[in-house]
């Protein structure tokens, strides 16, 4: 969908206050890089001013379509207050998620396109045809404090020494369950191990009626739960130095896992799912317990607010390998790009920094979907009586989303313990940590098949790569 | 157009025939009226074509797609790759087997159709219209209608099939309240196989029914003379006269077929555990969104060999129906 220029009149207004504008603007510590604090009504909570000369150039980002809509809104106003501000003509388009890696492959080939481009995550693979940001990093961690750990190595290549994207920010992966399922089973509060997840859910299902909507299929949710259940039971993809490492006994247990959860608690429709899938299950009232961010639950609270009540979050489940490895991704990855044909590098530069440095807008405008890569951009969130513990988007209790307080803790990057590589961005590209899970739950294969299968996969996969001189290991 | 009589435009009527004799010369015309469609070839079907096998044969990806020399080509390895895949092989088998299951049922709903359309009957604009409807929709909506019937959770067809009672709980199809379409690897390949039919038989049938109109009232007449029944006539005189015709067609929709992507990608996304995968989604998936640029293009190129096949044989039919 391509945005004509915007104007200010056609778009609604912020839902900021005044509060968040000056504590935004205060806790930024910005005085030496901020021009204006704009004022009630605007989008912007503080008006950046450029360290280069951006006045009469244009600036077009290519970005996914925000999965709260309300993001999508604030963004535009934002977008356009900072083109006016600036004299930077500004161009907006926006496509579906899935298709940005294609869209973006191809003006890579054709050598033009957009300035910026967004996705929900790590595009590894594509690290030849960006710039590296490591300048646009150490700017804004200058500005805003350190980066979260999660977010720089989700776009940093340590073979390389590069960083091939620039992470604003992150949305949550917790747990989703029915509160009146659980209660049913005695676990009010969802289930904390992958004990209680199994027994509960099984008999939720064989008493309620009402399956668990856990995904084996050929989508990203489906990856990033094999990849969860992994690291609970002790295993994963790849160690620190990018060797892999996915053909031990914790993967092989954690297969055998999800074989049982799909014998006891789940249907077929789970290997045929899309991204949207597990969302619409949970939304329609007929999933007990899923994995997804809060996107899903903000859904629920326009179109079934007696569903939305019901649903409840909590953090990753412990299994074998204990609280340590309790881990979630990042459910979305928010890595902007600058390709290497961009027209106008420096004024994507700027317009990066300027959104970090109103991250707090960005956050409560995406209804707290949106986390702070640089925490210190957002302290309303994590703090006492803060967002999470009173949320503004009016969540029943107020406090509902609390267990999303230690997220910062409990996230990891794409390809933990590793880094976010073209090994790990392929993989997930092709499906080889769902296939597998899914093999061995249909009884295609056994668990130790299908992990020796996903293992001769990767390391082909991690072979091609290694030759290309863009992932490390192979010692 | 005549001849002007003014002196001027006696010059300009001169110069005008010059250029109609220069244009009448055939080996003027010939070329200039194929130029566009050679230059649309090349541009759009020749260029791409080479480059894909060019990059088959090196280690480009798709962050830098540039063959920078003689030390990006690997020669066959990338080939090599693609074979050792399991899911390239599943997917060479699925795009056959979805290719020559969906043609053999094409050809013959095709001819039912096409006997059903050419007899007159009430209402027979109208079934003609809906039976070319789905040829007239873009097939990315189309498949995207496909993919809302057959829903796991809101599926009209599974709540059409609770309703009789066939489905749900103590029912024929139970207990699940869903069928799961898209989840079970039969019936996401019947899913697969349906929408490809309901995709070319619109275009099958138009080509059969146009052939049946073509076929000579007399010979008809004869037959009816000669007192031969229905089944006589189309075994004996409708279906000879059309195999021609049923070649076209079936060669037309072979290719839309085979080298679908839209379909698998839309409807299952190669799913489940990849058993509807085909060659052109899982080139999709590997060359594009994984990255792997070179092996994406190898993958594709496996689609050639059938190509040129189809190529050949329509060129063939085309040389005997010109003899004819």
């Amino acid at each position: 969908m391509r945005t004509p220029k915007l104007q200010r009149s056609d778009l609604s207004t912020s839902a900021l206050s005044r509060r968040s504008v000056l504590k935004g603007a205060g806790a930024a510590g910005l005085a030496g890089y901020l021009g204006t604090r704009a004022g009630a009504g605007a989008a912007t909570l503080v008006q950046s001013t450029p360290t280069v000369n951006i006045q009469g150039t244009s600036l077009s980002i290519l970005q996914w379509q925000h999965f709260v809509p309300s993001f999508d809104t604030w963004f535009e106003q934002f977008l356009n207050e900072w083109g006016q501000a600036n004299g930077v003509t500004i161009q907006l388009d926006r496509i579906n998620t899935a298709d940005i890696a294609a869209t973006f492959a191809a003006e890579i080939a054709a050598g033009q396109g957009h300035d910026i481009v967004e996705h929900i995550a790590s595009l590894p693979q594509y690290e030849e045809a960006v710039l590296d940001m490591t300048d646009l990093v150490a700017e804004a961690t200058n500005r805003h404090g350190e980066q979260l750990e999660m977010c720089r190595n989700n776009s940093f290549n340590p073979t390389t020494n590069t960083f091939y994207g620039f992470t604003h920010g992150y949305a949550a992966d917790p747990a989703n369950y029915r509160k009146s399922l659980w209660e049913q089973v005695d676990l009010p509060d969802g289930p904390t191990t992958f004990d209680e997840l199994l027994a509960g859910g099984t008999r939720i299902f064989q008493e309620q009626g009402v399956q668990m909507g856990i995904g084996m299929s050929q989508e990203i949710d489906s990856n990033m739960a094999a990849q969860a259940m992994i690291w609970a039971f002790g295993g994963s993809v790849q160690d620190e130095n990018e060797n892999v490492t996915i053909n031990s006994p914790e993967t092989i247990a954690a297969v055998e896992y999800m074989k049982s959860l799909f014998e006891g608690c789940m249907t077929p429709e789970v290997f045929g799912w899309n991204a949207a899938s597990n969302n619409q299950l949970l939304v329609a009232g007929q999933a007990s317990y899923i994995l997804n961010s809060i996107s899903a639950y903000r859904t629920a609270q326009e179109q079934q607010p007696d569903t939305a009540n019901d649903i409840f979050f909590s953090p990753p489940l412990v299994g074998p390998g204990g609280q340590d490895l309790a881990l979630a991704h990042g459910h979305a990855v928010f890595t902007s790009m600058i390709p290497t044909y961009a027209q106008n590098q420096d004024t994507a530069r700027e317009f990066l920094l300027h959104l970090v440095a109103n991250y707090e807008a960005a956050s409560e405008n995406s209804k707290l979907y949106n986390f702070p890569a640089f925490p210190d951009t957002v302290p309303d969130l994590f703090t006492e009586g803060g967002w999470l513990e009173n949320d503004p988007a009016g969540s029943e209790p107020p406090d509902k989303l609390m267990p999303l307080s230690a997220a910062n803790d409990w996230t990891v990057n794409l390809g933990w313990p590793g880094p976010a590589n073209a090994l790990i961005g392929e993989a997930f590209n092709t499906f080889v940590l769902s296939d597998m899970m899914a093999k061995a739950a249909r009884g295609d294969v056994t668990p130790q098949e299908a992990v020796a299968e996903a293992e001769q996969t990767l390391n082909g996969i991690a072979e091609k790569w290694r030759t290309e001189g863009l992932i490390g290991g192979g010692q | 157009m005549s001849a002007t009589t003014t002196s001027g435009g006696a010059a300009v009527g001169a110069a005008s025939g010059g250029e109609r004799f220069f244009l009448e010369r055939e080996k003027v015309l010939g070329p200039l009226m194929l130029l566009p469609a050679v230059i649309y070839i090349v541009a759009l079907v020749g260029f791409p074509l080479v480059l894909a096998v060019l990059y088959a044969f090196t280690n480009v990806t798709v962050g830098d797609p540039r063959i920078d020399g003689t030390g990006d080509f690997v020669g066959l390895d990338n080939f090599r790759a693609v074979l050792n895949d399991n899911v390239f092989r599943k997917a060479l088998r699925n795009t056959i087997g979805f290719t020559v299951i969906s043609q053999i049922i094409v050809i013959i709903l095709a001819n039912i159709l096409s006997l059903v359309l050419a007899a007159d009957f009430k209402g027979k604009r109208l079934v003609r219209f809906l039976i070319l409807l789905p040829w007239t929709t873009p097939i990315a909506l189309g498949v995207l209608g496909w993919f809302w019937l057959l829903d796991s959770v809101y599926s009209p067809i599974d709540y059409a099939l609770r309703r009789l009672d066939l489905l749900g709980p103590q029912t024929p199809l139970g207990p699940a309240r869903n069928m799961y379409w898209l989840g079970e690897t039969e019936l996401a390949r019947f899913a697969v196989l349906l929408v490809h039919i309901w995709r070319t038989l619109p275009l099958a049938t138009v080509i059969l029914l146009a052939g049946l109109t073509s076929i000579p009232q007399d010979i008809k007449d004869a037959a009816n003379v000669d007192g031969a029944g229905f089944w006589r006539q189309l075994f004996y005189i409708r279906l000879p006269l059309l195999l021609p015709i049923m070649a076209v067609a079936s060669l037309f929709s072979i290719v839309f077929t085979f080298t679908d992507l839209t379909v698998s990608l839309v409807l299952t996304r190669g799913g489940p555990v990849n058993d509807t995968q085909v060659l052109a989604t899982w080139a999709y998936f590997k060359g594009i969104q994984g990255g792997s640029l070179a092996q994406g293009a190898a993958i594709a190129l496996f689609l050639l060999p059938v190509l040129i096949a189809i190529a050949i044989a329509m060129l063939r039919l085309a040389r005997r129906a010109g003899a004819d």
